[in-house]
């Protein structure tokens, strides 16, 4: 028996319903943040201090640019290129007794101008034995990559795919890296991993990628940037709360608000998403102010500290993330800009680039089945012996 | 020397027909058209009686993107990704075969090469091909092709062009028709407003 959808529904209905009573309370909340927003004197000397000094339970934006700054696109250049990278996986099956995953990385170079052109390729790479499957401490611990540690991977070898791509061309055009997701490593946030993990996926890993494009300034404008489609992040609404919050210095949980989990002074714009913010706010093209992630793995950044922006699109506000020495000039931050809107027009409202890359990188249910079954035949014609669990067979043959 | 421009690669084949992928997006040979690819020690010849142009995955509609565009080209200029996404191909139905310069109308023991070269046959190969107008019966009885009569009609048409006298080539064409579709006047009405 599958999933009964009729039992479904009627809980489906209970929940619209419930989203339904909220609906005014959320409407006031909003208009509540995008007035809050506006009352803001352009210097927000006080509110930049005020976000130095909290000690607040969220994640808030530092303030780098006047919050209510809104700015159309300007023109992209006339010749330019855009390179993008996604990635899919195959994780480890415990199920299988060959102890293996697979990364595929889908890579796209469009080149635009007077030589329009476009490359296309999708680069698979299996990670079997012991030397590939773990990360390692020199003195000799180590952890295996599998589930959410293979994520994290996947988005280093993501990037140093986009970086080997931007760095081995031979042009001189500038270009837009895109990735697809934050460049913010989230999965290592909040995470007991040990240090030699964190040094290796991100010190060694992905932020030397981003080294490379830094590097490449020197001869040619190379940024990278991050998209992010519907995001969920409200740290500028974590900054209008301490706006709102009338104690200075803010300190929520030791002293201010200690244990209430509601009726606090800042709820009053709780729940509200920075999307809806800028939606009312922004103009379709139009970025939002640079704002900077003030997570604690930021530290670790240094000159890559990971900046933002909000972008205005047709259909939607999303969220575009830079590294500083982007944020920090004006025209690699206008490169940013007008190549992702123009990606996005291309691509009816998200970047082409990436939606092709992903196209490139995609591991459908079939090719997982097919993969696996490549391993077991290509194994029993080596002679080696090839087991499965029973619960992997029960659910490939379905007794009655 | 004349150095052959290939065109397309057999891609699907079986002993009747074969889809070959053009190299050349929207460069399809025209409907009607005799092209030559490689068989198991044969040349084998084919006419073209569909082509398409389309995403080359199955499941991805392709989307109109020349609202804002000036010119067709420009579709293709701001999308520069369109062209390795997109492919021309097209089917060709076997009509024969050549041996040792021996030319056979009827069809080669084993099918195209999978992968083989596809060339747009010359004046001189229709002419030559035509000299013979048995092939017209595997046209006739062919079920792979929807609209065979045009197929046929347009092969004609395009073959007459290589004789000294494209007149006297159909005409001959035309006793042909007679007589294989000589119980069947309406269809061969149909081919003859054709030509």
């Amino acid at each position: 028996m599958t999933l009964d959808i009729t039992q479904v529904y009627s809980q489906i209905e209970a929940m619209a319903g419930d989203l339904k009573s909220h609906q005014s309370d959320y409407a006031q909340k909003l208009e509540l943040a995008q007035t809050t927003l506006k009352s803001i004197p352009p210097h927000q000397d006080r509110l930049k201090k005020k976000i130095e000094d909290a000690r607040a339970t969220w994640l808030v934006a530092g303030l780098k640019e006047e919050i209510s700054l809104h700015r159309a696109a300007v023109p992209c250049p006339d010749d330019f290129m855009v390179v993008a990278s996604d990635g899919s996986h195959i994780d480890v099956d415990r199920h299988h007794s060959t102890r293996l995953f697979l990364l595929n990385i889908g890579l796209v170079e469009l080149q635009y101008g007077s030589k329009p052109d476009a490359e296309l390729l999708s680069l698979p790479t299996l990670y079997f034995g012991d030397e590939m499957q773990a990360i390692r401490s020199g003195d000799g611990k180590q952890a295996l990559i599998e589930g959410q540690l293979l994520g994290i991977k996947r988005g280093v070898e993501e990037c140093r795919g986009l970086a080997d791509r931007v760095c081995g061309g031979e042009t001189d055009l500038p270009v837009v890296g895109l990735i697809d997701g934050s460049l913010i490593m989230w999965g290592l946030v909040g995470q007991r991993y040990d240090d030699f993990i964190v040094e290796q996926l991100l010190d060694e890993g992905l932020l030397k990628q981003f080294d490379r494009f830094y590097e490449l300034n020197g001869k040619r404008k190379a940024v990278i940037a991050s998209y992010i489609s519907f995001p969920r992040s409200a740290d500028v609404v974590n900054a209008l709360r301490l706006q709102i919050c009338p104690y200075d210095p803010v300190d929520c949980d030791n002293k201010n608000c200690k244990g209430k989990f509601e009726g606090r002074g800042c709820d009053v714009v709780g729940g509200v998403l920075d999307r809806a913010v800028f939606a009312g706010m922004l103009s379709d093209g139009e970025r939002s102010a640079v704002f900077s992630s003030r997570s604690s793995i930021i530290e670790r950044y240094g000159v890559h500290q990971v900046c933002f922006f909000y972008l205005k699109l047709e259909e939607e506000v999303a969220r575009v993330e830079v590294p500083l020495w982007v944020a920090d000039n004006n025209k690699l931050l206008d490169l940013v800009h007008a190549v992702i809107v123009d990606q996005c027009h291309k691509g009816f409202g998200y970047p082409v680039s990436l939606s092709e890359a992903h196209e490139q990188a995609v591991v459908t249910g079939a090719d997982r089945e097919q993969f696996w079954d490549l391993v077991d035949r290509v194994m029993q014609e080596g002679s080696l012996a090839v087991q499965q669990s029973l619960k992997q067979r029960s659910k490939k043959t379905k007794w009655l | 020397m004349v150095v052959e421009q290939k065109i397309a690669e057999v891609i699907e084949t079986s002993n009747s027909e074969f889809l070959a992928e053009c190299y050349d997006l929207d460069n399809v040979p025209a409907l009607g058209s005799m092209v030559r690819t490689k068989g198991k020690g044969c040349q084998i010849y084919g006419i073209v009686y569909v082509s398409a142009t389309h995403s080359i995955e199955p499941g991805r509609r392709i989307a109109a993107r020349g609202k804002a565009a000036t010119s067709e080209a420009d579709v293709f200029k701001a999308n520069p990704q369109l062209a390795k996404l997109l492919c021309s191909d097209f089917k060709a139905l076997v009509v024969g075969h050549s041996q040792d310069k021996a030319i056979y109308q009827y069809l080669p023991p084993s099918p195209a090469s999978i992968y083989s070269f596809v060339y747009a046959c010359s004046p001189v190969e229709v002419k030559q091909f035509t000299q013979s107008l048995n092939f017209l019966n595997l046209m006739i009885e062919s079920r792979s092709t929807v609209a065979p009569d045009e197929v046929i009609a347009a092969f004609l048409r395009y073959a007459s062009l290589t004789h000294p006298v494209p007149e006297e080539f159909l005409v001959k064409a035309g006793k042909e028709l007679a007589w294989t579709l000589s119980n069947d006047m309406r269809r061969l009405d149909s081919i003859l407003k054709r030509l």
